[in-house]
């Protein structure tokens, strides 16, 4: 992939400039500017995948608890108005554990995304706890409270704006790209 | 009797009185240097004597450095430097130990899966570019700020 970066110009940040494209790793350090909406998007399927196989998991464990100690196993019945508050529960305490500790939940992590403060500060506990009680509002309307991440001047959706918080990359794309011609370069080398 | 003449006589009335310039007009200068060792009078000469008495930064002075250089071909002037000899000569371990270099060799020497992370957060971050970009498009080259102030100095700003 090349492009104007490739010929030592500087790659914008995402959504920031005029239309260029953007190589495999690009040369601009993306610390601290503003996530995209695609890797914010795919962070969320993330958590989605580790906090539901958590759930499941943690239901599959109490049933399997009841079955050794009581003798009677539970067949956990998804809708089942408990089994669903204790979903939110957890969906709330994952969401909100991880953003009041460190800003970044495991999706987060894994594509280089962090919850900051507006101002692009520490998030903290009250800023993640409002955060992640917001979250749900910005998927009423077909998910509208999303639009912002899109169409924003902050790309801050619903719930950022109501905790005052932003989302930024937090991994540095030009040490990964010189990591990238390193590991080509001993390769070609070798 | 030639002491006794050269006693009496006062040579330096009589060189006085001689024209130099009538008796070298008369001399032919091209058949004496072709009769002289100039090798033989250098060999005689010491240089280091000679470049003593000489003010090099007199002579450098008046000098135009500028024209100097523009006569120079500096590619031709390239071609006969040895780069790998000149990067034989490089201390690696000092560069490495003074520049960042060294984290990103250990860096580089990570895992397959810091490969495929950041394989994905480049797919990512070009996915959010062309999101981006269309966006831009419907919205007439609407820019939106490069991050928060507390994170992004303002030269990064678009």
């Amino acid at each position: 992939m090349t492009g104007p970066a490739d010929a030592g110009l500087p790659a914008p940040a995402p959504g920031s400039g005029p239309a260029r494209r953007v190589p495999l790793t690009t040369r601009q350090n993306l610390r601290g500017h503003y996530a995209g909406f695609a890797s914010r998007f795919i962070a969320f399927v993330f958590d989605c995948a580790i906090s539901i196989g958590v759930f499941e998991l943690a239901l599959g464990a109490a049933s399997f608890a009841a079955s050794v100690l009581v003798g009677t196993s539970i067949h956990w019945n998804r809708g089942n108005i408990w089994v669903v508050l204790a979903f939110f529960a957890w969906q709330f305490f994952y969401y909100a554990y991880f953003w009041t500790a460190s800003g970044k939940t495991p999706g987060m992590v894994l594509l280089g995304v962090q919850v900051v403060g507006a101002e692009g500060g520490h998030a903290g506990t009250r800023r993640g706890l409002i955060r992640a009680l917001a979250f749900p509002l910005s998927f009423i309307v077909a998910g509208l409270g999303f639009a912002g991440i899109l169409l924003g001047r902050d790309r801050r959706a619903l719930h950022d704006v109501i905790a005052g918080t932003a989302v930024v990359y937090c991994w540095d794309a030009r040490e990964a790209r010189l990591r990238s011609l390193a590991r080509h370069g001993g390769t070609r080398r070798s | 009797m030639i002491d006794l003449v050269l006693e009496a006589l006062d040579v330096n009335a009589l060189i006085e009185r001689i024209n130099l310039n009538a008796v070298l007009a008369r001399v032919e200068l091209n058949d004496l240097l072709r009769r002289v060792d100039l090798n033989e009078a250098l060999d005689q000469v010491d240089l280091n004597q000679v470049l003593d008495r000489v003010d090099l930064n007199q002579a450098l002075d008046r000098v135009d450095m500028d024209r100097l250089v523009a006569r120079l071909d500096i590619d031709k002037l390239i071609a006969r430097v040895d780069i790998n000899e000149i990067a034989g000569r490089i201390d690696i371990e000092a560069l490495v130990k003074n520049t960042d270099l060294g984290a990103v060799m250990v860096s580089s020497s990570t895992s397959l899966v810091t490969e495929a992370v950041d394989l994905g957060r480049s797919h990512a971050v070009s996915l959010d570019d062309t999101l981006a970009r269309w966006v831009s498009r419907l919205r007439r080259n609407h820019k939106g700020r490069a991050g928060p102030p507390g994170l992004v100095s303002p030269e990064e700003e678009p």
